[in-house]
């Protein structure tokens, strides 16, 4: 090829590039990127006009910032107003919003068999996991067996109205395995108020999305819990929330062994029987507790816990590195690797 | 030394050799896609860089907790070291392929690998 | 004021040869140039068809004078001159031959009738290609993302080698049935 056509081609392919790539303005597809709840939350939006996202992912970072500021397990805030008066005895009179959502924390608690225990604050808190920078060393049986015999329960809160109370000194609630998918549930309502009705909002990895993008799903892909690669991946429809927990989350490592954040309120130690538990569900808030309760329960006893939470499409990770999935997951879901693979028969 | 042929026999080798190479280097340039080309980098709630794989380099962040360096190297990226306790991000060792991730969430960084035609909008972890 | 005698060039036979050689490889490279090509690239590449003639007829020293000859004189009478056009056929011209040559070299080595026209057609093509593209990378487009286009171009290279190759090895069969 001559020096003057070879210098033709590169041109005419570099002008092709050039204008396959969209102007950035009119680009469907917008990613922002926040700064809460601790950790990175990611909103993305499609076919939205600029300024009209712009306002929405101001907002939600406003709301976002008092959820994380009122309900924060141990900063000053609402929620520890809320503790100091439980642990005294005392009655409390609380909002619309903190009613709603303790209810509702309730409810989950009830239906979990008491796995999802919002009210195990003091013992979330001896573990060393009120703290940016949990470290070791595990605390003392004795220490958490006397914990353990105060059977502090979402089921010890009362409601008068807008008056809570407890029958149980020992009650502290930390809402750590529920206010994320509560805060995207709200992040989620601000959007669709606004007519923003195609978007996902990833909080640290646990999300909810809504719509879809353009002419096709959204597209999820689940990370593997020790690889960076993708386990499972799929295509969200309607209204859906998809959160994790895992084992990988938070924890310390003390002389070679791990203890991450997710008390089992039976024992009193880390749920050791899963490595990750993926839920989905329209609603995020019930999404993540059901997520913390089903890895406590285990490879065992998750099928049962999921079905009277409600819960229909749910894959269990064990230590194994076996998917157990519900059936309604197994149709959802692609899993990537040569997983071993257990579809749990309703019972 | 009169020879009436078009081709050789050595003529045909070196025609079957580049019938080889031919599709070796499509494969190799234009890939099948699920090579990541290239990797995400969010820090905080920046504007997350967009970095190309194919340039080997070293890259320091600065979150909360402190610098963590990210190296790129033959198409692969990495955290090298970070401030964080746990040191997640780092045994996640080299990421290469489409979707891939890792993050240093307590000092506030993430990658993500984007292969030519990416997966996924969102990934859940 | 007696004039300075005319200067005397002695040519010999073989650069005789070699000019009426070059001269013509100029004329078609310059004629190529004015032809229109139905896609961007796709040239004939008749002027190769002469290098690769003078190769296996005359040896690899004649195709070096012929080559580099035609692309100097034909980029002046063009106007490309040191330009970044002539930097890009340089370097090609360059690439072939040094390929070409080792070729050349190696040939004998080979069992039987060794490598014919369309063989070193094909190896110079792609050398020709790649030291092109060398080029363009250091000087005109400073960007790896050239190398997307390396498989398109080499396969452009590959099918423009078997084309010239056949046409070359059709002169040289006619040629020396003379």
């Amino acid at each position: 090829m001559r020096g003057p056509t070879l210098l033709v081609t590169l041109l005419i392919t570099a002008l092709i590039n050039g204008c396959g790539s969209s102007d950035i303005n009119s680009e469907p597809f917008q990613q922002s990127q926040l700064l809460a709840l601790g950790t990175l939350v990611d909103v993305s939006l499609w076919d939205v006009d600029t300024a009209q996202a712009n306002q929405a992912i101001h907002d939600i970072d406003t709301q976002l910032h008092d959820l994380h500021h009122n309900w924060h397990s141990w900063l000053p805030g609402r929620l520890h107003d809320i503790n100091a008066a439980l642990a005294k005895g005392q009655a409390i009179e609380i909002n619309d919003v903190e009613l709603k959502l303790l209810q509702q924390a309730q409810q989950l608690a009830e239906s979990s068999q008491h796995l999802f225990n919002p009210a195990i604050g003091q013992l979330i808190d001896l573990w060393g996991f009120h703290s940016d920078t949990p470290e070791g060393p595990p605390p003392a049986s004795a220490a958490i067996q006397k914990l353990l015999l105060l059977q502090p329960r979402m089921s010890n809160l009362s409601f008068d109205d807008h008056t809570l109370s407890s029958n149980n000194t020992a009650v502290q609630l930390d809402m750590g395995a529920f206010a994320k998918g509560y805060a995207v549930d709200q992040a989620i309502e601000l959007l669709k108020q606004r007519g923003i009705n195609n978007a996902i909002v990833n909080a640290g990895g646990d999300l909810r999305a809504i719509g879809q993008r353009g002419e096709r799903p959204w597209r999820i892909g689940i990370r593997h819990p020790k690889q960076p690669g993708i386990i499972a991946a799929l295509e969200t429809q309607g209204d859906e929330s998809v959160f994790t927990s895992g084992n990988y989350e938070r924890f310390f490592e003390y002389n070679g062994q791990r203890y991450h954040h997710i008390i089992d309120p039976r024992s009193g130690h880390p749920g050791s029987e899963a490595l990750a538990v993926t839920v989905i569900h329209n609603n995020a808030a019930i999404a993540d507790a059901a997520a913390t309760a089903l890895l406590i329960a285990g490879p065992k006893n998750w099928h049962n816990i999921a079905q009277q939470m409600g819960i229909h499409e749910a894959m269990l990770i064990d230590n194994e590195l076996t998917a157990h999935l519900t059936r309604a997951m197994a149709q959802r879901i692609q899993l990537q690797h040569n997983i071993n693979t257990v579809i749990e028969e309703p019972s | 030394m009169i020879r009436t042929k078009i081709l050789t026999s050595a003529d045909i080798i070196v025609i079957c050799a580049a019938l080889v190479l031919l599709p070796w280097l499509y494969s190799h340039f234009w890939g099948d896609g699920s090579q990541g080309e290239t990797a995400r980098i969010q820090v905080a709630d920046q504007t997350p860089m967009i970095i190309p794989l194919q340039h080997s380099q070293r890259y320091t962040f600065d979150g909360p907790l402190g610098s963590s360096i990210i190296e790129v190297q033959d198409g692969r990226i990495r955290f090298v070291e970070s401030p964080c306790r746990n040191q997640l991000c780092v045994h996640s060792g080299w990421l290469q392929n489409d979707a891939e991730f890792a993050a240093c969430l307590p000092n506030l960084i993430s990658i993500t690998i984007a292969g030519r035609n990416p997966r996924f909008d969102s990934i859940n972890f | 004021m007696t004039q300075p005698p005319p200067l005397r060039l002695h040519s010999t036979p073989d650069d005789r040869r070699i000019a009426a050689l070059a001269a013509l490889a100029i004329a078609i490279h310059v004629l190529e140039t004015a032809l229109p090509s139905p896609l961007p690239g796709v040239k004939p590449g008749l002027a190769n068809v002469i290098t690769l003639v003078v190769l296996l007829q005359y040896g690899w020293r004649d195709a070096v004078w012929v080559s580099l000859l035609r692309v100097f004189a034909g980029s002046l009478l063009i106007g490309s001159f040191l330009t970044p056009t002539f930097a890009l056929s340089l370097a090609g011209a360059c690439a072939s031959l040094a390929v070409l040559g080792l070729a050349w070299r190696l040939n004998p080595l080979i069992p039987g009738q060794g490598l014919g026209a369309v063989g070193f057609s094909i190896l110079a093509a792609l050398a020709h290609m790649g030291g092109q593209l060398i080029i363009a990378r250091l000087l005109i487009i400073p960007h790896d993302g050239l190398f997307h286009l390396l498989p398109v171009l080499m396969t452009a290279a590959v099918l423009f080698g078997i084309v010239s190759g056949i046409i070359s090895q059709s002169i040289l069969i006619h040629i020396r049935q003379e």
